[in-house]
């Protein structure tokens, strides 16, 4: 493995239960240290696979998945307590007893393990997270009367909240307003630069790429399409037929 | 009130509180983690496992205990290596479990619904013992404190079993706990409420308070206290009536479930919203 290389995923395929067709085949990625990456492809190409392949929530039918030059699958607990982790379209339901805080705080159990309290410190890192991202006065409402934007606010927070080494965002900037939109995605920038982060950004949001990233990843069909700078990208995302319609459609 | 001086009411209310409390705490688990249809097979388990006891004239209470392990074992571990949804393992367990109960009360010495058949469908206050209040005293203190040690990760787990994970936090065991716990709060409550009737209370009060809270950590007080509430509402309304306590209960609590879903503001925003 490459010195470098934090995240390595050698011929992985997965194949989700019940299905015959692989979701992701033979992906082969290394992912440097301090990398910022977008993830980018139509809908059901593999993306959010490939993500969870990485923090071992789904274990590959076939290859392996290194983090920190361990395996995940033997060492998914202790790896996903460095992840910060925001899944795709996650919404709660209105009248979930749990409050914004609840929602961030939680973010830190896996690292405060077994038998241990949450203690004032790991409160204070929490609403230090919802400050970075803008949404302290939310603290105390229930998280299932906020709107869309404001839940992906939350789980941002939730997946900083940890001061996590890498950073897997399943389109965290989808339910943002406009607003949000120009501005979060250039914090995240700058929190990537600022901890050295590892980062893959998961979106449609292609135009994002050209002022953040270092590179690309072009996902189709659960294949590795493209893999380069997002000047070389984006002529070639924005001619695909699906990414331009999506894109279109979160306009 | 006369009958808390004769040693059977006072022993009656005691594990009324204790019996209703557990199931109240546990219930919120249960119904939290969506295991309700694994509780309602074990629960059937422990029933099973009880009139195993009755048959064989070997104490309820351990029979009970055994074959609710054993449903909880079978569906929890084993449907997981085996790949199989928990509904699937439940609709093949409940109703073994529902077969074997009424073949082993066949089998009992005395056929029909002799007193101990019937306690064991419907639940008896006469039937319980010192020994049951000491199971029932040691059982509060043992899931208070498991409660306590691992409630960070069980409010995680109820929250959202797969961030939990992504958090780094090993899921499995805690819900296999929820399920085992679950199975031994059934299983010693059994003789109160009855083999037929004990899962109703461990859904009914989590169910009642979380018609109205919005913060978990409420539901997780209220929902035991619901839980003793109608426990010992259900006893006090089958001495005046003389039913069997352990339907009582369950009338009790299901009309205080229904006239809080009656009231609920959660519902009532979710229906102006829908319209």
């Amino acid at each position: 493995m490459h010195e470098d290389a934090i995240i390595k995923l050698e011929d992985v395929s997965t194949v989700y239960e019940g299905e015959s067709r692989p979701a992701i085949k033979d992906i082969n990625l290394d992912v440097k240290r301090n990398e910022l990456v977008y993830v980018v492809g139509p809908n059901a190409s593999g993306k959010t696979t490939l993500l969870e392949n990485i923090n071992g929530l789904l274990p590959p039918f076939r290859g392996k998945v290194s983090v920190f030059g361990l395996d995940v699958q033997s060492n998914g607990r202790k790896i996903r307590c460095q992840i910060g982790y925001v899944p795709q379209d996650f919404m709660v339901k209105p009248g979930e007893p749990y409050t914004s805080l609840d929602v961030v705080l939680m973010g830190l159990y896996g690292q405060i393990g077994f038998l241990h309290q949450p203690e004032e410190k790991d409160k204070k890192n929490a609403i230090e997270a919802m400050k970075l991202i803008g949404i302290e006065e939310l603290a105390g409402r229930p998280v299932g009367k906020l709107s869309g934007g404001q839940q992906q606010k939350v789980m941002l927070a939730r997946a900083l909240a940890k001061n996590p080494k890498i950073l897997l965002l399943d389109e965290p900037f989808s339910n943002l307003d406009p607003d949000s939109r120009g501005q979060i995605p250039s914090l995240i920038t700058k929190l990537h630069k600022e901890k050295d982060l590892t980062t893959l950004i998961v979106t449609h949001d292609i135009h994002h790429m050209l002022d953040s990233c270092n590179r690309v990843v072009v996902v189709s069909d659960g294949r590795i399409m493209f893999d380069g700078t997002p000047e070389k990208a984006l002529p070639l995302v924005e001619n695909h037929p699906h990414t331009t319609s999506l894109e279109a459609t979160h306009r | 009130m006369i009958w808390l001086e004769f040693a059977i009411m006072q022993r009656a209310l005691i594990a009324c509180l204790l019996a209703g409390f557990l199931m109240g705490l546990i219930g919120v688990f249960v119904v939290r983690m969506r295991l309700s249809a694994i509780g309602y097979s074990m629960s059937h388990g422990a029933f099973a496992g009880a009139a195993l006891g009755v048959a064989t004239a070997t104490n309820p209470l351990a029979t009970g205990l055994l074959f609710a392990s054993a449903t909880a074992f079978l569906i929890g571990p084993i449907a997981d290596k085996a790949r199989l949804h928990a509904d699937t393992i439940t609709s093949i367990v409940f109703p073994l479990n529902m077969a074997l109960a009424f073949v082993f009360l066949t089998l009992a010495p005395e056929v029909g619904l002799s007193s101990q058949v019937a306690n064991v469908l419907w639940g008896s206050i006469i039937s319980m013992t010192n020994s049951d209040l000491v199971y029932l005293v040691t059982l509060f203190a043992a899931t208070l404190a498991i409660v306590y040690f691992v409630w960070k990760e069980l409010f995680a787990i109820m929250f959202n079993r797969k961030l939990a994970e992504a958090d780094g936090i090993n899921t499995k065991p805690f819900i296999y706990l929820i399920i085992f716990l679950a199975g031994v709060v059934v299983t010693f409550s059994l003789k109160l409420v009855g083999g037929l009737l004990i899962y109703a209370l461990l859904f009914n009060p989590a169910s009642t308070v979380l018609q109205f809270s919005e913060n978990m950590r409420k539901v997780i007080v209220y929902s035991p206290l619901v839980g003793m509430t109608t426990t010992v509402s259900g006893l006090v309304v089958s001495l005046f009536l003389d039913l069997p306590v352990g339907s009582c209960i369950v009338i009790v609590s299901t009309i205080v479930f229904a006239v809080a879903l009656l009231l609920s503001p959660k519902r009532r925003r979710k229906e102006e919203n829908d319209k």
